[in-house]
């Protein structure tokens, strides 16, 4: 009745070429991600449980493209996310922390997410995911303002930003500046609708990277979200990358 | 030559380093990445001077409250107070900061000279990098501990106490 989604002996569930990932085999394919509270769903997503060698069981939470960028940004086949199994990552506009609490999962309970919302709305709702999840430091503050929350957040590997803000570019290097490692990655999700109306969103897209060069980021990809999402790229770059060009 | 000291505000506590060759630094910026990012090498630039930890999750959160905003807390004060040289004994001494806000109360409130630009920030970037190794008895688990204490009962905090939130219509 749900969908073959329940889970048992019929569906199985292999790891992704992104680690920590994974891609259950079903009626239909979908992602997932390990479930680090068995038993519990975050905004009421699908769980499969799946049977191992010799009666373990690991579950599993369906990831939803049209419902999360970074998923989507997957499905459209993505090279790299650099968000990994032990990762740090600093992720601006958390929202309620549905992509957040997969997040979680991915880089596991050596990883650490520190979660930056400004709506106190949405905050609520992301206090409470991360009080199930101690790999989430929750943080409601404005990332305009990235000095403010410096007492709470470390050197990181990662920066993801879904912040949909005409500033985007600048609110990330200023982040950047403060928090991301030599050598570091930015992985941010661009609405072209967001930064300006008028334009063709190539040309948004195109100017965003622009502002993103003079900030030490190197540019390495760049991906569209159809079917999932209209006129929205993600786009992936370098910080401070090493001299002498080699490969990140 | 200033002696230059630098202030670093961390969930686990207030700690105060001194830099050597700061000029230097400011003007070979990308060559000083390399010192920065290797541990041992930046332990030639900087030394702790002092550290003072929170005394409970609320001490904390008071001053991380005060710190977010720019407002000189009373522990910060006797903090810098107690570990900063005296001015006008030997030469002059400049307190790298990580805020132009702090560094301006600071600078009026304790007459420090305070500096937040050029070779700060980077010197920041590597303190924040080593932290939990500069600071004896701190390991990296405990230092992400504190910051998730932190990091909740601040967060709780703005959504509990937003005069202007827009959300509260539960009559």
């Amino acid at each position: 009745a749900r969908g073959g989604m329940r889970g048992g002996k019929t569906v199985v569930v292999e790891p992704h070429r992104h680690a920590g990932i994974f891609v259950s085999r079903g009626k239909e394919d979908a992602l997932c991600t390990i479930n680090s509270t068995p038993g519990d769903s975050v905004y009421g997503e699908k769980r499969i449980s799946v049977e191992g060698a010799e009666g373990t069981k690991v579950e599993y939470r369906i990831w939803n493209p049209f419902r999360s960028k970074l998923a989507a940004a997957i499905m459209a086949g993505i090279e790299h996310i650099w968000i990994q199994p032990k990762s740090k990552v600093l992720y601006l506009g958390a929202a309620s922390g549905t992509t957040v609490s997969h997040v979680s999962d991915i880089v596991g309970p050596e990883g650490l997410v520190y979660a930056v919302e400004f709506s106190h709305r949405s905050g609520r709702d992301l206090i409470n995911a991360a009080k199930k999840r101690t790999n989430i430091v929750p943080i409601i503050e404005d990332a305009r303002h990235p000095q403010k929350y410096r007492m709470i957040v470390d050197m990181v590997d990662v920066i993801f930003a879904d912040v949909a803000q005409p500033d985007q570019a600048r609110i990330v290097a200023l982040n950047a500046h403060h928090y991301l490692k030599n050598g570091g990655h930015v992985v941010i999700s661009i609405k072209a609708n967001c930064i300006d109306s008028t334009a063709k969103p190539e040309a948004v897209f195109a100017e965003e990277v622009k502002k993103l060069q003079s900030e030490k980021i190197k540019p390495l990809e760049q991906i569209t979200l159809e079917p999932y999402e209209r006129d929205h790229a993600v786009v992936s770059g370098h910080y401070r990358a090493p001299l002498g060009g080699k490969k990140a | 030559m200033a002696d230059t000291y630098i202030l670093f505000e961390h969930a686990s506590g207030y700690a105060l380093f001194h830099a050597n060759g700061v000029e230097e630094i400011a003007m070979n910026l990308a060559q000083v990445e390399g010192n920065i990012t290797d541990f041992s090498k930046f332990t030639g630039i900087i030394r702790l001077v002092a550290f003072a930890p929170f005394k409970d999750g609320i001490r904390a959160l008071e001053n991380a409250n005060a710190i977010s905003e720019g407002i000189l807390h009373d522990d910060l004060q006797l903090f810098l107070e107690a570990n900063l040289p005296k001015p006008g004994k030997k030469g002059k001494v400049l307190l790298g900061v990580s805020d132009q806000k702090i560094g301006g109360v600071l600078s009026e409130s304790l007459q420090i000279s305070c500096q937040h630009s050029g070779a700060i920030p980077e010197l920041m970037r590597g303190i924040r990098l080593h932290f939990a190794k500069l600071i004896k008895g701190l390991s990296s688990e405990a230092s992400s501990k504190a910051q998730l204490g932190l990091g909740h009962s601040y967060s709780r905090a703005k959504v509990k106490f937003n005069v202007n939130r827009v959300d509260n219509m539960i009559i």
